[in-house]
């Protein structure tokens, strides 16, 4: 990495947390990012769309896990989460949200010139571009930075689905 | 438990000493300063607040020097005097002379006479000099007393329940640590649980009770209140308070308020009849309207009631039926008290007509929601002519509950107890069908059941209707109670009774209603805790 002082004032590095979703590799802001640990015991939370796995116990802190493979359509038949996965604690704007990965995310330092705006052939591969901050290309790898503040707003994991709106009182009024 | 008149004094006490100690602070910034504006304003302001506080209190000395004082500070503001000369040492001992004062209230002591002190104060206002005499003496006593630090602290609430927040991780870790301990059977480590525990607990119910308030102190708002609804409503009403000194949590007094402001204005408004209206039916012409307050096992009881006219529970049917929340048969075979149980419907009390017919219902359904979200009951007794009585079931503490814990599909679930009727197992004869809705009576009444299973997994329409073949073996079956309605959920197994503490659910599932928060359990299990009054409305809505 070239590491002169001029690059350093104008072009910033940051520290991602890599993972892979399906076949790509994705990335947060560390930031982001409160703790990896191996996927506590999950709940099964009724009447939540499907990718949210449930709820686990963090250290005292009780928080919802999702599984993004799951919310983006990217599994491949076949694959399911293997019986030990991770967890990454993830801050969202009031609260602490976990997603599932199936491999331990490792941490990557690259400039910030390197993240490029989203093309739009991304639309195609069902992640909305709006969760995408740019793609960030490594030699051979290619990573999605994705903006994990507008992944997690609470109308994006509790209504984006459909099927949601179910428990009594939303529609008792008709009833 | 402490008297209100006890509780007032302390505070007072409180809030005495810390104005004295500023008062300290302000004089010796003027005597360095003698022109110091703030100070100065402030030394007016302190004197302002004692003397008001002082005489609401009845400590009319205090409050007399207080005022004498205020005139000089203000005298020294407006520039008409100036902090200088003789005016310093009078000063100086009135604000020593008021602290003396407040402590003589804080040990019950007789006040220190202060005449000569009020008659230095009025020459000072007229201009003259003051009489000042050595006390050579008294200078080693005063400067031993200044150091003193009030009794009481204030805290904010935010703080307590951290603090809650932590003794209920606390006590679900010492169930964890206890169950270990028993399972490894080391002596000496099932000793220190053992020990942990009961400091666990302790400090548990301490946390609680550093919570708790008298319910007086939401209670004496409303003689106020009382008086200005009533002549509003041109009622004559005697307000009775009984049961100030019963304990709750000061959380649950500040969710209950706007509910029991609704229930006392409902009362007045509608409940009790006009003078002449009840002295043309016999009864006296002042209204009695009656607060208390009472424990009852590990609950707190509020009852709002009064003498009035009482709750037709003709015209509710009647209403209930027109609002479409009942069909007309089966109105007519309900019992009073599951008439009476359509007021708390929110579609019920939006209807004008209706208030005036029945007397009542106004938001009742605001006042339930707000009962419900604490884990409480709301019961309403009314007998025609005679009165009504609302009673509020509150627990004394938000954190620990008594649940029943039972599993399902493998997963641990807990029921608050407060919303549970009774446990039972019965055989597939005991059930019948009626319209799609599985039945089975229990104590002379008809009780719907469903499958726990089926009503949380089913999608969101309607539940397919049940079918007796479904029923196979023994079924497991909870019953609960929201809104005198009963209600049995067949579940895989019973557990076991246990104290749980609830955790409110994390965002962003807390828009999911059926589930009042989670609990830890001491294997470190995540269990969910069932909302009945959600669940309840959710059978309705979906119920084939």
């Amino acid at each position: 990495m070239p590491d002169s002082e001029k690059s350093v004032k104008q072009d910033p590095i940051i520290q991602l947390i890599v993972f892979r979703l399906g076949e790509e590799e994705y990335g947060i802001r560390i930031e982001q990012v409160k703790e990896v640990t191996i996927t506590p015991e999950i709940a099964r939370m009724p009447k939540t769309p499907p990718f949210v796995k449930g709820i686990a116990n963090l250290r005292g802190d009780i928080i919802a896990v999702i599984d993004l493979e799951e919310r983006f359509r990217l599994r491949s038949a076949g694959q399911e989460m293997p019986a030990v996965s991770y967890t990454m604690a993830i801050e969202a704007k009031e609260y602490t949200i976990g997603i599932m990965v199936r491999e331990v995310p490792q941490p990557l330092s690259i400039q910030q010139s390197i993240i490029e705006k989203a093309p739009e052939f991304i639309q195609d591969i069902n992640i909305h571009d709006k969760y995408i901050e740019g793609i960030a290309k490594i030699e051979d790898r290619i990573i999605v930075v994705l903006d994990m503040l507008k992944l997690l707003t609470p109308s994006e994991i509790m209504q984006l689905q459909p099927k949601t709106e179910s428990s009594g009182s939303g529609s008792r009024t008709t009833a | 438990m402490k008297s209100r008149e006890q509780e007032y004094r302390e505070i007072f006490m409180a809030e005495a000493l810390e104005y004295y100690n500023a008062m300290s602070r302000h004089i010796s910034e003027l005597e360095r300063n003698p022109t110091d504006e703030p100070s100065l304003n402030e030394l007016f302001r302190l004197m302002h607040n004692l003397k008001s506080n002082s005489r609401a209190m009845g400590y009319n000395s205090i409050g007399e020097l207080a005022h004498h004082m205020e005139t000089i500070f203000g005298l020294i503001r407006s520039k008409e005097k100036t902090f200088t000369g003789s005016v310093v040492p009078v000063l100086f001992t009135g604000i020593d002379t008021i602290g003396e004062m407040i402590r003589a209230v804080g040990a019950n002591e007789d006040m220190p006479t202060v005449e000569r002190l009020l008659d230095n104060l009025d020459r000072l206002v007229r201009g003259e000099e003051p009489i000042l005499e050595e006390e050579e003496d008294d200078t080693d006593e005063d400067a031993n007393r200044k150091l003193e630090l009030s009794d009481l602290v204030y805290i904010q609430i935010k703080k307590l329940d951290h603090l809650m927040n932590l003794v209920g991780e606390l006590i679900i870790d010492r169930d964890r640590v206890l169950t270990l301990s028993q399972e490894i059977g080391n002596p000496a480590l099932l000793m220190a649980a053992t020990h942990l525990s009961r400091i666990a607990d302790e400090l548990q119910y301490s946390v609680m009770d550093a919570r708790l308030v008298g319910v007086g102190s939401l209670f004496s708002k409303f003689p106020r209140v009382v008086r200005d609804v009533a002549t509003a409503e041109k009622k004559d009403v005697e307000l009775t308070m009984v049961g100030e000194d019963i304990q709750i949590d000061r959380n649950i007094l500040q969710i209950i308020t706007d509910s029991l402001l609704h229930l006392v204005r409902n009362a007045i408004g509608h409940g009790l009849e006009t003078p002449q209206e009840r002295v043309a039916a016999g009864k006296p012409a002042q209204g009695h309207l009656t607060l208390s307050a009472q424990t009852e096992r590990d609950d707190v009881l509020i009852q709002v009631q009064d003498d009035g006219r009482g709750i037709d529970v003709e015209s509710v049917r009647r209403k209930a039926v027109e609002r479409g929340l009942v069909a007309a048969n089966v109105a007519a075979t309900l019992d009073a008290d599951a008439v009476r149980a359509f007021l708390f419907e929110p579609g019920f009390s939006m209807a004008k007509e209706v208030t005036e017919i029945s007397g009542r219902g106004v938001g009742l359904d605001v006042v339930k929601l707000a009962i419900d979200s604490l884990g409480g009951q709301l019961r309403v007794e009314s007998v025609l002519g005679q009165g009504t009585t609302f009673t509020l079931v509150l627990p004394t503490s938000i954190a620990v509950k008594g649940a029943l814990l039972f599993q399902l599909d493998q997963r641990n679930y807990a029921i608050p107890l407060m919303h549970t009727d009774s446990v039972v197992s019965l055989q597939p004869e005991n059930f019948n069908v009626v319209g799609g809705v599985l039945l089975t009576r229990l104590q002379d009444e008809n009780v719907p059941v469903v499958s726990l299973r089926r009503l949380l997994h089913n999608g969101d329409g309607p539940l397919p209707p049940a079918v007796k073949a479904e029923v196979e073996g023994r079924q497991d079956i909870i019953i609960v109670k929201y809104n005198n309605r009963r209600l049995g959920l067949i579940v895989d197994r019973f557990l076991r009774q246990q104290d749980i503490v609830v955790k409110p659910m994390s965002k962003p599932l807390d828009t999911i209603d059926l589930f009042g928060g989670v609990t830890l359990l001491g294997s470190g299990q995540v269990c969910l805790v069932l909302d009945v009054p959600a669940l309840t409305r959710l059978f309705l809505a979906k119920r084939p």
